[in-house]
């Protein structure tokens, strides 16, 4: 009997509760949440069983999951500063680019052939000049930020350019002008944009991760020795010695990472940043 | 005694092949209620922002006293600023000590009518109580001259005709000097001292509308008022 034809006839009472309940058709976000809760949830399962059953990696590190766990800090320790360096860079040179419109004729073309060059072509001379001074970390993190840059920046545009006239206007009728103006009306303005961007660029930061970590590809002669200690690294290594248990267990730990960052900190900013759109 | 002064004033946008405004030359007296009206892009607009320093004019002379407020169109309200903050915000780049701002804040949301929605958020607000929280904005500071950009344009009859009335009643009340922009020639008629039609840029009529408020309680002489600028309206546009 179908919820509706329930109430209908009156057999809604409450210790029928859970049975109503049972009869509700399935919504599609809990389809969803079956199909991502469930491979996740087996994906888990391996990952616990390797931590009864370490893995003794090639290089005689045994991987166990608080191993896995501590690389996984190390990734987004590197993703952290990444992203709040392109943050620090995206948020004035998006102000500047838009600051009249022949700046914008100008630079906007420019930022446009230096987004659309592959950043992993950079990424060999990144990395030999970040180990000739001894600071792995950094090539790692140089090139993350380039990876993040331009998506915050090209969204900020974006939003900068849509705030309207009035809005603008308005700031300057009630006496905000130059850095006033910025702080009062444009970086107001632009905080939706500015959480979609970071959102995106964080996920591109995931995405080459597993580049960025591994930096013996880019060296001659170099060793997996020389890659950094992360959970790209580690992802990258199991794949090539065909340690399932350990890939399964590292992409459990990243995509754990990943959707505690959506559903606590992205989704909740999502819903934050509504009360700076305009209508 | 004119509290604005416009000679010959023009406005070309850049990229745009006619002028915004042409040679335009009016002025307003202290006190005084001037409505514009005309077709869209007829220069209106544009002439209230160069009254407001938004525009500079591509030539001309323009005396407009330095206290100016405005009201847009859709209110302009900052979405991430409570009511009381965006009426505060003229006041606060004044820096004006806090305890006077709350004063004055509490004192033009009550005068709109606002005071109980002064911790609610734009989007949470009709398009009339918007509206009421531009014009609680820009008394807050105090102006001498009121500019309205077409105001009342998006909003439902009832709630324009109560915003008629509550802004007649502030202009008795504060003597300013108010500009507006419209659209309707009933609005324009029933509000103003005078009514300058506007056409590409230049003005074509002025009526003078020497009827006592409220005027839609003047039956056939506002209509009569009303009939004249339509006819000019229709046969000089």
């Amino acid at each position: 009997m179908r919820y509706n034809d329930r109430m209908r006839t009156g057999k809604h009472h409450a210790h029928h509760n859970h049975h109503v309940a049972m009869s509700y058709p399935v919504s599609l976000p809990s389809r969803l949440y079956a199909l991502v809760l469930g491979p996740l949830a087996m994906v888990g399962l391996i990952a616990l069983a390797t931590y009864f059953y370490p893995i003794i990696s090639t290089q005689g590190t045994t991987l166990t999951f608080p191993v896995i766990v501590e690389a996984a800090m190390a990734t987004c320790f590197r993703l952290a500063v990444a992203y709040i360096l392109a943050a620090l860079v995206a948020i004035p040179l998006s102000l500047f680019v838009t600051i009249n419109s022949t700046i914008e004729a100008i630079f906007l073309p420019i930022f446009d052939v230096l987004e659309s060059v592959p950043i992993l072509v950079l990424f060999p001379v990144l990395v030999v000049l970040f180990v000739s001074t001894g600071f792995l970390n950094g090539a790692a993190i140089a090139i993350l930020f380039l990876t993040m840059l331009w998506s915050i920046v090209f969204t900020l545009v974006g939003g900068i350019k849509i705030i309207p006239k009035d809005i603008m206007y308005a700031g300057k009728i009630f006496g905000l002008s130059g850095f006033a103006l910025v702080r009062k009306v444009i970086l107001p303005a632009i905080v939706p944009q500015f959480v979609t961007g970071s959102i995106l660029a964080l996920a591109q930061g995931w995405n080459i991760i597993i580049v960025a970590e591994v930096l013996h590809t880019y060296l001659p002669g170099g060793t997996s020795a020389q890659d950094l200690f992360g959970i790209g690294a580690i992802l990258v290594s199991a794949s090539a010695e065909a340690q399932t248990n350990v890939f399964l267990m590292a992409v459990f730990v990243m995509v754990v990472i990943i959707a505690f960052f959506n559903f606590f900190v992205w989704q909740k900013l999502l819903h934050f940043a509504q009360r700076f759109r305009f209508e | 005694m004119y509290a604005l002064t416009c000679k010959n004033l023009s406005l070309s946008y850049p990229n745009e092949p006619h002028p915004a405004v042409k040679d335009v030359s009016f002025a307003v007296f202290e006190g005084e209620f001037v409505t514009f009206i005309g077709p869209s892009g007829c220069g209106k607009t544009s002439i209230l922002k160069m009254i407001a320093g938004l525009e500079k004019p591509t030539s001309g002379e323009l005396s407009a006293p330095p206290d100016i407020s405005f009201v847009f169109q859709f209110g302009a309200l900052f979405p991430w600023l409570t009511v009381f903050e965006n009426t505060a915000l003229g006041l606060r780049s004044k820096r004006i000590p806090e305890a006077e701002i709350q004063k004055i804040v509490s004192r033009e949301l009550s005068l709109m009518h606002i005071e109980h929605f002064r911790d609610r958020y734009p989007a949470e607000l009709s398009g009339g109580q918007k509206q009421r929280v531009g014009i609680a904005r820009a008394l807050a500071v105090e102006p001498k001259m009121l500019l309205l950009d077409e105001p009342f344009s998006a909003l439902d009859p009832i709630t324009t005709a109560e915003l008629h009335r509550d802004l007649m009643q502030l202009w008795h009340e504060k003597k300013i000097t108010i500009v507006m922009v419209s659209h309707s020639i009933e609005e324009a008629v029933g509000l103003a001292d005078r009514v300058i039609l506007m056409n590409t840029g230049v003005i074509k009529r002025v009526f003078p509308v020497n009827l006592p408020h409220p005027r839609h309680e003047q039956g056939a002489a506002f209509m009569h008022e009303v009939n004249q600028v339509r006819h000019a309206f229709f046969t000089e546009i």
